[in-house]
């Protein structure tokens, strides 16, 4: 009959069980690995405290700056449940509008004035690539994603890839292959020294702004009607859409908080890797991407601890592993990847579903 | 009569909800039974633990003298069960044909290297299995239907036809997933000569979920009511129907009183 | 109605205003000489454009046109078998109702782009007359692309030499060339539309009889031009002087491409075969006939043909988004670059010195090494498959990104292994049983026998793609795209069967990579980017994803054109990547769509959170279910 003389496989083995405990035993076991090597080599190795301390705090900055990016990821697809491929040009449209802000402000010698002065200037720069990314992130919606809302997942996907290629060559096209240089101003360019740890104004700096942007955006999102409205879309488009909330603008919203946090993150990597270039949007890009995964994707509080601990590992990780520093990308993209095998749903990724359930 | 199913003290927790309760049932050989309950009492949470789809916390489930707890669904597929859904699931851009040979998928043997090289035995089978796909389209009442893409069948017919795939792997056991709901009454009428026609000519015992009292009581041999996860009653219909658990369960405890177990899932 | 013409025509305006000006920008007019014919064309495009998406007579063809369109029944017309026709299958016609609202319309819309160009000229040149140093900023900027800009040369800018007379014939300049467009454009639509709507069309365009005579005319011109190229390859014919290599090479890709729409055009049975067997003689007369360019050129192509179609079967078949594909590519090139290079990695010479074999020498010759190159990179698919079995959607596409990735940084770094990006030197060529191609007929150079190569193994692969899709295997892979659960609980043992996508695609990949080494002589892992994968992904979606037809001419058009392109050749990723996303705007589904594909790409799809995987399966799938629940099934069965 039908019955198949698959009779051997004893009725109590099960397959499904079986595969999980196996999946966990072979995270425990990269784990351990892991943990091995960084006890045999990265600490024989002997570096001084304050050696990992500065590292840590690099990290930190990093950390900051991915959260930017990051963010903006995981509010596009808490709503729209698609990646923004293009999200890393976007950052990298509010470098290059800053470096040019930069250049003009160092032409017209306001980076020499009084200390108010330049913190203006600062501050004036990091509005313009917040407003140039905020406006690529919108033209980015309207012309590559809102007609394709409703299309097969696989469609805005690849819309997403071909806009970043656009923007990454249209940038390389109009303003050349060569690497701009952002010159930091004389007043951010020291840095402090406790001990023998160095901390770099810039570094600083850009490690407050992005916790009072993040902040901010916190504030918008639980605080207000439009952040109200944002999570109702969030939750389910088409019932926020019967309760009389206007689904597009929402979606417009979310796109331009999540560019102007990616130009802010521009404008701010500028300073930190102190050039800009076409491509230099792409790899910070994808690792934020990573962060936001490993929190959680869709999960804010998730993307921004996700953002800091991927900026920890990647600066700490190679000496840790006692590997070359080369290898950092390697160890992100292991992480992304060992992250959505492991434990798909994000280190928050519970959190978030009880939260939905 | 040996029974073909047995379940005995199967739980299902989603969170901290207990979707289905200890249930037992038994599921004679070539029978036709129900389970039926209102709305969210477990019904298709106990179809998906019989399937694979959930693995219970608890329980076990025994089909022709073997567990079918944590098998794969594929697995549970090859054992003889096979089902369809209550919100139709066909493979909406292949025809008619397509799904049914997807059905038999499990019951061709030729291996890829066979279909690579277009071997003689692998045409053979691939001619059987189609011809044996039209006989299954027929025999549901898709004549002719084969070459239309499956979304573009009217409603009534895609569900024949999810019972036309399920046939595909040759079950022993059908679940049928409320087969006759949002049919005309003509439609349902074929759907339950259908049924009869499933266990009188193909040998195939059926288990169904249905909200149509109508189609329950007249083509179940026997009944079985689940409320919030929990059996409370089994039986003949006439049994089920008369049961004051059931109609209370149905129509909340004041009406029971009066109620008239007609109206039950009404 | 009128405050609506003007918004309308504003924003057409606009919307060509910021097309103009990012041409500008990127230096197309500086090329072309001027932005008056990229102006002209742009406008009259988007005013017709616009037109033509807001008209709403347009999208429902009337039944009689339909019907009369005759040889429609005949089976040699119609695009896959199995393909029953839509319901609502419309056939876009010409506009219908362009009328003077909508010269006005265009008139505004040219007005606008013409006024804003030179307004934005007018207060750059304007800045710099008055001394306001914006220098640094525009250092950085090509300074012809500014210039071209604000209708200047380079010199009078960088002097501020611009008068105000400029500014005003910059206005007029614009504004004019706007109007002008909208007029044509509008004028001459609405001629058509009339024509269109009183069946006055120059030639009727539904006789049978014409109908029948672009048929063979179709049938025939590939087979022509093929006759043609081939003639052209014979010693002392020349027809096209300088010009004669990049004119052949576009002629080869047109009659290729062309090729196969005359193949779906042929009717099935004889005529089919007669046009089968011609095309299949003309192609493989190529490798003869073409020069070491031309034959360079359509190895490469043909190279990403055969990654095409291993892609398609885990993409097209299986529908798992893989954009780490470069890596079996790449496994494939280093390991027959290991195999037949005299480079060897300190492990690998130490190994051979263990065999007791000179690691000089080329370990294994082409046609050994090829199983092992396609071995090693179907067990790379294996490897890569196995983590990413319960990925689905987005996230696989990431993951198998961050593996590729993952895989050139290695090779980039592991100097001892791969000699990092110095790359593998003098790579041994294909041999014919022992020999060198040339040694057999002195025709065929060495570039002509890669690309004889790569025709052929095209040629296998699709054959082989082909017979296991319509396998059962492949009706598993469509069953597991169109539901994966149901997939399963209908017996499709999911692991194996994505498995076998995985490493069936990865083994045609490594097949590619090879012949990739081979051909490149030198590999390094700069060869081995993300592009790579992303163009292969690109030349399946253009030319129709889970059509081997298509991914042929997808393939020679993104990249073979470019070839012939030369000279614009920066201008090449930035269209490509337009039309990529306009492509998936306008046609999902690609130039020669596979009649499956299109159904799916064109009909919208529930939205909701994507199931993750096994780990958030409750979370997610419970909702999905509700959701999908038709209006007439009130039981929601789930946890609430």
């Amino acid at each position: 009959m039908a019955n198949s003389p698959l009779n051997v496989q004893a009725a109590k083995i099960d397959g499904q069980t079986a595969q999980k405990y196996l999946i966990r035993a072979l995270g425990a076991a990269i784990f351990l690995l892991v943990a091995w090597r960084v006890i045999t080599v990265g600490l024989a190795e002997g570096y001084p405290a304050s050696f990992w301390i500065s590292q840590a705090l690099n990290g930190l900055v990093l950390g900051g700056v991915y959260a930017l990016v990051a963010l903006g990821y995981t509010l596009v697809y808490g709503i729209l449940f698609m990646i923004n491929f293009a999200h890393g040009e976007v950052m990298m449209i509010g470098g290059i509008a800053g470096f040019f802000t930069l250049q003009f402000a160092l032409a017209r010698g306001w980076m020499e004035g009084p200390w108010l002065v330049v913190v203006a200037a600062l501050l004036f720069i990091m509005l313009v690539g917040m407003a140039a990314s905020v406006v690529i992130g919108v033209a980015l919606e309207r012309l590559a994603y809102r007609p394709l809302r409703q299309a097969p997942r696989l469609v805005p996907l690849i819309s997403a890839i071909g806009a970043s290629l656009f923007l990454q060559y249209s940038v390389l096209l109009i303003f050349g292959v060569s690497p701009h240089s952002y010159r930091k101003p004389e007043l951010i360019s020291g840095g402090l020294r406790l001990g023998d740890v160095f901390i770099s104004y810039t570094g600083a700096i850009i490690f407050v702004t992005s916790v009072l942007l993040m902040l901010a955006l916190f504030f918008i999102i639980q605080r207000t009607k439009l952040g109200r409205a944002m999570r109702a879309v969030a939750e389910d488009r088409s019932t926020a859409s019967l309760m009389g909330v206007d689904v597009n603008a929402v979606i417009v919203v979310t796109f331009v908080l999540g560019s102007a946090l990616a130009g802010a993150a521009g404008v701010m990597l500028g300073f930190h890797n102190t050039v800009v270039k076409f491509n230099s949007g792409f790899v910070p890009g994808l690792k934020a991407f990573t962060a936001a995964v490993l929190g959680g994707i869709g999960n804010i509080p998730g993307a921004m601890f996700g953002a800091l601990v991927l900026g920890l590992i990647e600066s700490m990780g190679p000496s840790a592993l006692g590997i070359p520093t080369e290898y950092k990308d390697v160890i992100a993209f292991s992480l992304l990847v060992l992250i959505l095998i492991f434990r798909p749903s994000g280190l928050f990724g519970e959190v978030l579903s009880e939260k939905k359930a | 009569m040996t029974a073909l199913l047995s379940i005995q003290g199967v739980t299902k927790v989603f969170g901290g909800l207990t979707a289905v309760d200890n249930v037992d049932l038994e599921i004679a050989e070539l029978s036709i039974s129900s389970l039926i309950g209102p709305n969210g009492a477990g019904k298709t949470t106990l179809f998906n633990c019989l399937t694979g789809l959930h693995r219970p916390e608890n329980g076990e489930i025994v089909f022709d003298g073997r567990s079918l707890v944590g098998l794969r669904p594929d697995e549970i597929t090859e054992r003889g069960v096979a089902r369809t859904y209550q919100n139709i699931r066909l493979f909406g851009r292949m025809t008619a044909l397509e799904n049914v040979l997807v059905g038999q998928h499990l019951r061709l043997k030729s291996s890829h290297w066979s279909a690579i090289l277009r071997t003689a035995g692998q045409r053979a089978e691939e001619h059987a299995a189609r011809e044996s796909g039209r006989e299954l389209l027929e025999f549901v009442g898709l004549e002719g239907q084969e070459n239309v893409v499956s979304t573009n069948l009217p409603y009534g017919d895609q569900r024949l036809l999810e019972v036309a795939r399920a046939l595909g792997s040759r079950p022993r056991l059908l679940l049928l997933d409320e087969p006759a709901a949002g049919m005309n009454p003509r439609e349902t009428d074929r759907m339950m000569e259908l049924v009869h026609r499933l266990r009188d000519e193909r040998d195939v015992t059926v288990f169904l979920i249905e909200h149509d009292m109508k189609v329950v009581m007249s083509i179940s041999e026997s009944v079985s009511v689940l409320d919030y996860g929990k059996k409370i009653a089994e039986g003949t219909p006439m049994e089920v129907r008369s049961d004051a658990r059931v109609i209370e369960a149905y129509l909340g405890p004041e009406v029971a009183v009066q109620g008239s177990a007609e109206a039950v899932g009404k | 109605m009128r405050h609506d013409t003007v918004t309308r025509s504003v924003k057409t305006g606009l919307v060509a205003f910021a097309c103009l000006s990012y041409l500008i920008l990127v230096g197309i007019p500086g090329r072309i000489g001027g932005a008056a014919l990229p102006s002209l064309a742009l406008i009259a495009a988007l005013v017709f454009w616009f037109n033509f998406r807001r008209n709403e007579d347009f999208r429902t063809v009337p039944e009689r046109d339909r019907g009369s369109t005759g040889a429609e029944g005949k089976p040699g017309w119609q695009i896959g078998t199995n393909h029953a026709p839509a319901a609502n299958d419309t056939v876009p016609l010409l506009p219908a109702g362009i009328s003077g609202l909508n010269l006005h319309l265009g008139l505004a819309a040219g007005a606008t782009t013409g006024l804003l160009i030179a307004i934005c000229s007018s207060v750059i040149v304007a800045a710099i007359g008055n001394g306001v140093s914006i220098q640094p900023v525009f250092d950085k900027m090509v300074p012809l692309n500014v210039a071209a800009l604000v209708g200047v040369s380079p010199g009078q800018i960088a002097q501020a030499d611009v008068s105000p007379f400029r500014y005003l014939l910059q206005t007029v300049y614009f504004a004019g060339a706007g109007i002008l467009a909208a007029l044509a454009v509008t004028t001459g639509g609405a001629r058509l539309t009339d024509a269109a709507r009183s069946d006055r069309l120059p030639v009727n365009l539904s006789a049978p009889k014409i109908l029948a005579a672009g048929r063979l005319a179709g049938l025939a011109l590939p087979i022509v031009l093929l006759a043609f190229i081939v003639l052209l390859g014979l010693p002392g014919v020349s027809a096209f002087g300088s010009n004669e290599g990049t004119v052949r090479l576009l002629l080869t890709l047109v009659a290729t491409g062309s090729g196969l729409f005359a193949h779906r055009l042929s009717r099935p049975g004889r005529e089919r075969r007669i046009v089968t067997v011609l095309l299949g003689l003309g192609v493989l007369m190529m490798p003869f006939v073409l020069d070491q360019f031309q034959n360079s050129v359509m190895g490469l192509v043909f190279i990403y043909v055969m990654m095409g179609l291993g892609l398609n079967i885990v993409v097209g078949y299986a529908g798992l988004l893989d954009l780490g594909y470069v890596a079996f590519f790449a496994i494939g090139a280093y390991t027959y670059a290991f195999l037949s290079a005299p480079f060897s990695s300190p492990y690998i010479s130490n190994l051979l010195l263990l065999l007791n074999i000179s690691p000089d020498s080329p370990l294994l010759g082409y046609w050994m090494a090829l199983p092992v190159a396609m071995l090693t990179a179907a067990i790379g698919g294996i490897l890569l498959g196995i983590p990413v079995l319960r990925l689905r959607g987005d996230y696989l596409a990431i993951v198998t990104l961050g593996f590729g990735e993952i895989i050139r940084l290695f090779m980039l770094n592991m100097g001892e292994l791969t000699n990092g990006p110095r790359g593998i030197l003098e790579i041994s060529q294909p041999s014919l049983f022992g020999f060198a191609p040339e040694a057999f007929f002195g025709l065929l150079s060495s570039q002509g026998w890669t690309f004889l190569l790569a025709l052929i193994s095209s040629a296998l692969i699709a054959i082989v793609a082909i017979r296991l899709n319509s396998s059962r295997l492949g009706r598993a892979w469509f069953a597991m795209q169109e539901d994966e659960d149901v997939a399963e609980a209908t017996g499709v043992h999911l692991v194996r069967t994505k498995l076998l996508a995985f490493a069936i695609g990865a083994t045609f990949a490594g097949m590619a990579g090879q012949l990739y080494a081979a051909r490149q002589i030198n590999i390094f892992p700069e060869n081995f980017s993300l592009f790579v994968s992303i163009d292969a992904l690109a030349l399946i979606i253009v030319g129709g994803i889970g059509s081997p037809a298509g991914i042929v001419l997808g393939a020679l058009a993104l990249k073979g054109l470019p070839e012939v392109l030369r000279g614009v050749d920066e201008y090449r990723i930035v269209a490509f990547a337009a039309l990529l996303v306009i492509m998936m705007i306008v046609r999902p589904a690609g130039i020669l769509p596979s009649p499956r594909r299109r159904v799916q790409l064109t009909a919208p799809e529930e939205q909701g959170p994507p199931e993750l995987s096994d780990g958030a399966e409750e979370d997610f799938r419970e909702p999905l279910e509700k959701k999908a629940a038709p209006l007439n099934g009130p039981e929601k069965d789930e946890a609430q």
